[in-house]
């Protein structure tokens, strides 16, 4: 497997429902194995975007070419390359979990000698093999998030795409999940839309950064944080609020400061390297209340990128 | 040929919902009563000292006399028959083009003949296409009994001059009564075409259910198109209603109900769930909820009801030939043997196959437009506006 070739080409993909631009000429390339993290603010577009890659909604400019097939040309043989788990694991209610994987397979088309192979394998693996024979509408949250991934992997799809697999579930569950999409990384080529930046931050290769339909930033997470901030971010609780202005001035003038802001007082100062904090904390004297210091996260990256 | 696969799962699950079960055997409750009631109804009619509860019918069929002695013009029942005196030829061509069922003729001299103790020879033409000629034949027969009696009773009078008590006349008819015929030409039809509709809705709740528990994402993320997912789904129900007409013809069959070759009024009956189960697959793309659909439903519904009973009528009346258009015309003359040209069956089929196309397109390009499925929902206008304007459409 080639882990330099394209699988996914994303090209000027516009979408508008109604007066609403859903999505702005937006470009993404996406590697063979690669795990693709999708990140930002409801109403991103980050749904609409890979609705579009699954062939559920149409674009109204642009194109989506999977394995060199374009979405245009050829959608029935693009959705059978694909796993799709939507946001919501919404399924039908009166199957038993062994039957809603038969019926889907069939749709796959899965050859009829291997449907049932599958769906054992698949049972054992996401560990509902003891609850094949209850009903769908018997199950928690957790439970149908599982089957769920079941059902999206029930045609062995050479690529995968989870739309807030964690989302609503309890620490374990999301944990296994986790692990499962993990487990499956190199793989397969994946896409992880989500909400949780420690999630995107643990699991991907790669982050997109998508606000109001375009794409703000892409590359790896460690490249993300250390491009918005520096190593570390200083954070200094004052006393006394008058001389914000004549304090950032001062702060500044550090070689070592990347960024400064004062947020509900409180100084985060974004530092390159940590020789000159103890020299900028010495610069509030006695108007100091508390000092931190943490490592930047992804959802730092997020934040300052979408504000 | 995905859609085989939706087919043989919506029509499995169908047969294993509990709430599907109950309605199958509560509308075959209803088919029991509906004989049962239909058994008195009949018995009813047909009884002398029953109490009336026939519809008026007056003007229901016609028959031209050509009667110059004014015999029967005088005592035929008019109450069933439109009675128009007319010369032979502007009959017959009268018969020909449909207007009228029958032609009497009664010999000029008819009554003076009768009077003298001699017999006299009328002549009926009837059209045997029509399926109200049974009711002119017989409305026929009963006013030369009343003649007859009424004849034989003043030849008795004559005999013995000291009686002198009027002879009482009573009316009595023979053969189908015009009510039993529209009941078993009619009624006996709507009641097999009934499925359809009690049925039909089926697909609302599974093309709009689909949207509202949110399944229909992942239906459209299968490898196939959306034209498989809605045909797939249709051809579900339309086995049901198969099944369920099935079982209503073998009741009926039991029931000692005569249905002249049962094998094609099935064929007709599940070739016209194809455009209805379409029109409604029309109205389950369209609607987002199930209630909106219901409403859409019911307006639907009332314009298939009149297509299919307007021409019905329209044949019973006027024996016109654009009534064949509805298949349950067509059911109606199998259900009276008549023999029915090809010519009639093929406007019935063009009409199934016509509306067929137009309805499961109209379904398949609102079930593939994206603004249908997730919003924001176009209005009927312009939805309208689209397809003149094969923009999106």
């Amino acid at each position: 497997m080639d882990s330099n070739e394209v699988m996914i080409k994303i090209e000027s993909l516009t979408k508008s429902f109604g007066r609403i631009k859903a999505l702005d000429d937006l470009n993404l390339e996406i590697k063979r194995g690669e795990l693709l993290g999708i990140i930002g603010p409801n109403g991103a577009g980050k749904t609409t975007a890979i609705r579009m890659a699954c062939c559920i909604l149409k674009p109204d400019f642009g194109d989506i070419k999977i394995d060199g097939i374009s979405i245009h040309e050829d959608p029935i043989r693009i959705k059978s390359m694909i796993g799709y788990l939507p946001e919501e694991p919404n399924l039908y209610e009166r199957f038993k979990a062994k039957d809603l994987l038969k019926y889907f397979a069939e749709l796959y088309g899965v050859p009829k000698n291997d449907i049932n192979g599958r769906i054992e394998y698949l049972l054992e693996l996401v560990g509902m093999t003891e609850r094949k024979d209850d009903r769908i509408n018997t199950f928690s949250k957790g439970l149908r998030q599982r089957i769920s991934v079941a059902r999206a992997l029930v045609h062995d799809p050479e690529i995968i795409i989870l739309d807030e697999p964690t989302m609503g579930l309890d620490p374990a569950t999301a944990n296994s999940i986790r692990d499962f999409v993990r487990n499956l990384k190199g793989n397969k080529t994946m896409i992880l839309c989500t909400h949780y930046m420690a999630e995107a931050d643990s699991l991907c290769d790669r982050v997109a950064i998508l606000n109001k339909g375009r794409i703000i930033d892409v590359g790896t997470p460690g490249y993300l944080k250390s491009k918005i901030h520096g190593d570390v971010i200083l954070k200094i609780r004052i006393q006394n609020i008058d001389d914000v202005n004549g304090y950032k001035e001062q702060i500044m003038k550090f070689p070592s400061v990347a960024a400064v802001d004062f947020v509900d007082g409180e100084y985060l100062i974004s530092l390159k390297y940590r020789n000159e904090m103890s020299e900028i904390v010495e610069l509030f004297g006695n108007n100091v209340n508390s000092i931190n210091t943490k490592e930047p996260t992804l959802e730092d990256v997020f934040i300052n990128t979408v504000k | 040929m995905k859609f085989t696969s939706i087919t043989k799962w919506e029509f499995k699950n169908t047969l294993k919902s509990k709430k599907f079960m109950m309605i199958f055997f509560l509308q075959l409750s209803v088919l029991f009563l509906m004989i049962i009631i239909f058994n008195s109804f009949v018995t009813n009619i047909e009884s002398d000292n029953s109490v009336s509860i026939t519809p008026s019918l007056s003007g229901f069929a016609s028959m031209d006399v050509l009667d110059q002695s004014g015999l029967f013009l005088k005592l035929i029942n008019p109450a069933d028959i439109s009675i128009v005196p007319l010369s032979y030829n502007a009959s017959m061509s009268n018969i020909a083009e449909g207007k009228t069922t029958g032609f009497l003729y009664v010999p000029g001299n008819a009554d003076q003949k009768i009077r003298s103790g001699q017999t006299i020879d009328m002549t009926i033409y009837l059209d045997s296409s029509d399926p109200k000629s049974s009711v002119v034949r017989d409305e026929v027969n009963s006013t030369t009994q009343i003649i007859s009696q009424s004849y034989s009773n003043t030849l008795t009078d004559s005999v013995v001059p000291q009686n002198t008590t009027i002879p009482t006349v009573k009316q009595e008819s023979t053969g189908e009564s015009l009510p039993l015929q529209i009941i078993k030409k009619v009624m006996l039809v709507i009641l097999l075409f009934l499925p359809l509709l009690l049925f039909g809705n089926m697909i609302i709740d599974t093309v709009v259910g689909e949207k509202e528990r949110k399944t229909g994402e992942i239906l459209i993320a299968m490898p196939m198109s959306q034209a498989q997912v809605i045909i797939g789904k249709s051809m579900a129900v339309v086995l049901t209603i198969s099944l369920q007409v099935a079982m209503w013809l073998i009741i009926l069959l039991i029931a000692g109900f005569h249905i002249d070759n049962p094998l094609l009024v099935f064929i007709f009956i599940f070739l016209t769930s194809i455009p209805i189960i379409g029109i409604t697959s029309v109205v389950a793309a369209y609607s987002k909820n199930f209630k909106e659909a219901g409403i859409g439903l019911s307006i639907a519904y009332m314009g298939i009801v009149g297509f299919l009973v307007v021409p019905v009528l329209l044949y019973l009346s006027r024996k016109s030939f654009i009534a064949n258009i509805s298949p349950m015309t067509i059911v109606m003359r199998i259900f009276s043997g008549e023999s029915i040209p090809p010519t009639d069956y093929g406007i019935s089929l063009a009409a199934i196959l016509i509306v067929s196309i137009i309805s499961y397109w109209i379904a398949i390009k609102l079930f593939e437009r994206d603004d249908i499925m997730f919003g924001p929902r176009p209005g009927i206008l312009r939805l309208i506006y689209d397809l003149i304007t094969f923009k999106k459409f």
